[in-house]
């Protein structure tokens, strides 16, 4: 009974959301949203502070904000008091997993099966091309799609690999904290240092560059690698947390 | 299209979080809205015939049409934040094994 | 001096704290004594980060509103980290976190922002009633904070998506220019719903009996008065510079609300723990904050979320503390409580009878100018509605202070602790103060009411 009840809820409501937005003149169908009309014009024009004309690839200098992705620019320059927030939800996800299921004295779960000795030692090749690839991708967040989030949760991923198929593995937790630590203070001073030395919170000191070159966009490869070291070291934090238990 | 399944997405979780006692599979349900609510906000900025919004030696000059890049940058912050949640979820389900020796709610009996 | 430091400090200290972790209880006592200090050396502005100006970038809004609310919410959380940070060491990071996130909560002037300071107030909000020792209650706190948070999202980009803009003062202009009142309606509804989902309001409040009811000296308090405080002041911020109503919608909300407010004081009445009867006024009160938004008063507003944050610290505090060291919250426990304690009981009853509405108390002025105002507006249902609550509230109360001022054997013995007495004592005091001498707290209202509607949505 009260799962039909829940079912002709769920009907309901997503019959009476599909109603809404097709009766609002002013929600664009779906391919014909009209992108002159909203904020993002201007960040794609980067015409926030002046307009600069056309923008061309490797011959543009010094506009005000270099990423050649314009989406970087979004997340990193013009919002990125959102993502200090969004890292901020990490930071703090992590540590409430390790109050949650922290204590003193540990080791590895115990499990019913046991990898063999080929996966352990064909996981070790593996792990240094994915932390590669990692690495690469929170680099190069201005100029591919990417950037330190999913650079970030790719290292994670390879301390995973050596998680899953090493029984005996355990990273070392201190240096991960050592390191999240530094990675989100050096983020806030950079923002107070554009306070003090600009005159804005999270201003981009550095010059821009030319547009799509590897050295452009200020500050903003720097923050992602710092990002990128922080998300990495929080999840691989978290995968410890889960697969480890009390030691008696 | 696209924006019909964001919306069965998203009833599909809320359903599941309405009927289910399961924490497992409520965790499940939640991430199933998650991803229906992420793929709503991006469906908001696509342009038909837009190209993704990165200048490469192809696409040089900012004269040509991009699709809306700002939804892309808000999905962002907002699966961040949906994996941190999750992992918060989890943690709190290991303790509540722990605690009652079982994941129905309905087994649970005290409050 | 700029506000941002408000937000900025808090979250380098917690960043810091995770390294020294026998510091961080004085790291977090400093940072948020500190925080109070500087609020008074703050100029009213709006604060652009990052040099792009708004609507394009991000800004903060200081305005004669976030002022008092900043000093509201940062005073009661100083003073509840004084009292109860000595026994809840570990948790001292995640309260610096919830410093910084509420701050940014009541100065963010741009609604994707206000999102994702929600979150991380409502992460650290999980964190801090895992004090509580009950895994079920917080997992289904985060789950029902999620899908308010999700739902709020999905109102903000069908917003976007008519409008074009995430910044708040932007968004208001927009909505104005174009006329349309029943196309936004359903958008602010999942917006209103997302939020009040937070602030306990009626459908969506079954998360509140699982935290508040088996609460602590930590948790209750911040839950029940800081948390509920910045809702109810971003509530404030948002009905009445942001929304426009359609007349259906208002006779939505308005139900939605009063049904809040009348289930919680019957349920309040119908109470036999004292943790129980306190956490259902609580939702009550939530409804009526609600309530007075809707109808547009703000300066009557404020003070009224004012005096129920400080007299629900001054009640929790003292609950929470006598069922820590009893093991039970029962009336029939707490009989004949305050006969040794007088001081602790004076304060108590000076809080419960300000939550009523009693002559020479806060509580009093507001809700007596609040009846005025809507009664100059004609509006006859409103009011009816208040009163018959506030006899109800007033017949519930009274019977728990005469059951535990009544003298008899078998005396249940409490010790209250030095700092606890002094701080109920202060603020009960300041209580009294202001609602006998009431003429600055009139001025600051009208004060509020003028500068917010003739601004309007230039914030």
């Amino acid at each position: 009974m009260k799962n039909f009840l829940a079912l002709v809820f769920t009907l309901f409501l997503g019959f009476m959301i599909i109603t809404a937005l097709s009766n609002n003149e002013a929600f664009p169908k779906y391919g014909e949203a009209d992108v002159s009309t909203r904020v993002s014009q201007k960040y794609l024009d980067r015409s926030v502070n002046g307009n600069p004309g056309e923008i061309i690839f490797r011959e543009a200098t010094n506009l005000e904000s270099g990423p050649a992705n314009t989406v970087t620019a979004i997340v990193a320059d013009y919002r990125s008091f959102d993502t200090l927030g969004e890292v901020t939800v990490l930071f703090i996800s992590s540590l409430g997993v390790a109050l949650l299921l922290g204590s003193t004295k540990q080791r590895r779960m115990e499990l019913d099966f046991h990898p063999n000795f080929m996966l352990k030692v064909g996981s070790r090749a593996l792990f240094g091309i994915i932390l590669m690839t990692g690495i690469y991708i929170s680099i190069h967040g201005h100029l591919t799609p990417g950037g330190g989030f999913p650079g970030g949760t790719m290292i994670a991923s390879s301390m995973l690999l050596l998680y899953l198929a090493d029984d005996e593995f355990r990273a070392k937790i201190k240096g991960f904290k050592i390191l999240e630590s530094a990675a989100g203070s050096a983020y806030v001073i950079i923002g107070l240092l554009g306070l003090l030395i600009g005159s804005y919170f999270l201003e981009n000191l550095l010059n821009n560059g030319v547009l799509g070159y590897l050295f452009s966009a200020g500050m903003i490869p720097i923050i992602y690698v710092l990002i990128g070291l922080k998300v990495g070291s929080e999840i691989s934090g978290v995968i410890d947390n889960f697969l480890t238990e009390e030691s008696v | 299209m696209l924006q019909y399944a964001a919306i069965v997405l998203l009833m599909l979780g809320l359903y599941g979080l309405l009927t289910q006692r399961n924490i497992i599979k409520i965790i499940i349900s939640l991430n199933i809205l998650e991803i229906g609510l992420n793929l709503f906000i991006v469906s908001v900025g696509f342009v038909d015939g837009g190209l993704a919004p990165i200048f490469t030696s192809v696409n040089n000059s900012s004269n040509l049409v991009f699709v809306d890049p700002l939804p892309q940058a808000l999905v962002l912050t907002a699966i961040v934040i949906g994996v941190g949640t999750t992992a918060l979820g989890l943690a709190l389900a290991k303790n509540i094994y722990q605690k009652y020796g079982t994941f129905e709610i309905d087994e649970m009996g005290e409050e | 001096m700029s506000a941002i430091l408000l937000i900025a400090i808090p979250l380098l200290a917690a960043f810091i704290s995770i390294l020294f972790k026998k510091a961080s209880p004085y790291i977090l006592l400093f940072v948020s004594f500190g925080s109070v200090i500087i609020l008074g050396y703050l100029p009213l502005e709006t604060i652009t980060i990052g040099g792009f100006s708004a609507p394009y970038g991000i800004n903060l809004v200081l305005d004669q509103y976030s002022l008092i609310a900043l000093y509201v919410v940062d005073t009661l959380f100083f003073l509840i980290v004084a009292i109860a940070c000595v026994k809840y060491k570990k948790i001292s990071t995640v309260l610096l976190v919830a410093l910084a996130g509420l701050n940014g909560i009541l100065l963010t002037g741009d609604l994707f922002n206000l999102f994702v300071f929600i979150e991380v107030s409502g992460i650290a909000a999980y964190l801090i009633t895992t004090t509580n020792k009950k895994p079920l209650a917080t997992f289904n706190y985060l789950v029902a904070g999620t899908v308010g948070s999700s739902l709020y999202l999905l109102g903000l980009i069908i917003l976007y998506a008519m409008f074009g803009t995430l910044n708040m003062a932007d968004m208001s202009a927009n909505i104005a220019s174009s006329g349309l009142t029943t196309a936004v309606a359903f958008p602010f509804l999942l917006m209103f719903i997302g939020l009040g989902v937070e602030a306990k309001l009626l459908p969506f409040n079954s998360w509140a009996k699982g935290i508040l009811a088996h609460s602590n000296k930590l948790t209750g308090p911040m839950i029940a008065s800081v948390y509920a405080a910045a809702i109810g002041f971003v509530f404030g911020r948002l009905l009445t510079s942001v929304f426009v109503f359609s007349d259906k919608l208002g006779l939505i909300l308005t139900i939605i609300v009063i049904a809040t407010i009348v289930a919680g004081e019957a349920m309040a009445f119908a109470s036999g723990k004292v943790r129980e009867i306190l956490l259902f006024s609580s939702i009550a009160q939530s409804g009526l904050v609600v309530l007075i938004f809707l109808q547009g008063f703000v300066g009557w507003g404020v003070f009224l979320i004012v005096a129920n944050a400080a007299g629900k610290l001054i009640l929790f505090m003292i609950a929470n503390h006598a069922s820590d060291e009893l093991g039970t919250d029962e009336v029939k426990a707490f009989k004949g409580l305050f006969v040794n304690n007088k001081v602790i009981g004076l304060a108590f009853t000076v809080a419960s009878l300000s939550a009523i509405g009693l002559p020479m108390f806060l509580g009093f002025v507001v809700k007596m100018n609040i009846l005025g105002d809507l009664f100059a507006t004609g509006d006859y249902l409103i009011p009816a509605v208040i009163l018959i609550t506030s006899i109800v509230e007033g017949i519930y109360f009274v019977r728990l202070l005469m059951k535990l001022w009544y003298k008899e054997d078998n005396l249940p013995v409490v010790q209250y602790e030095f700092v606890l007495k002094y701080v109920v004592v202060v603020l009960a005091v300041l209580i009294m103060l202001f609602g006998v001498y009431s003429a600055p707290v009139e001025t600051t209202a009208n004060d509020i009411d003028a500068n917010t509607i003739v601004e309007g949505g230039n914030l």
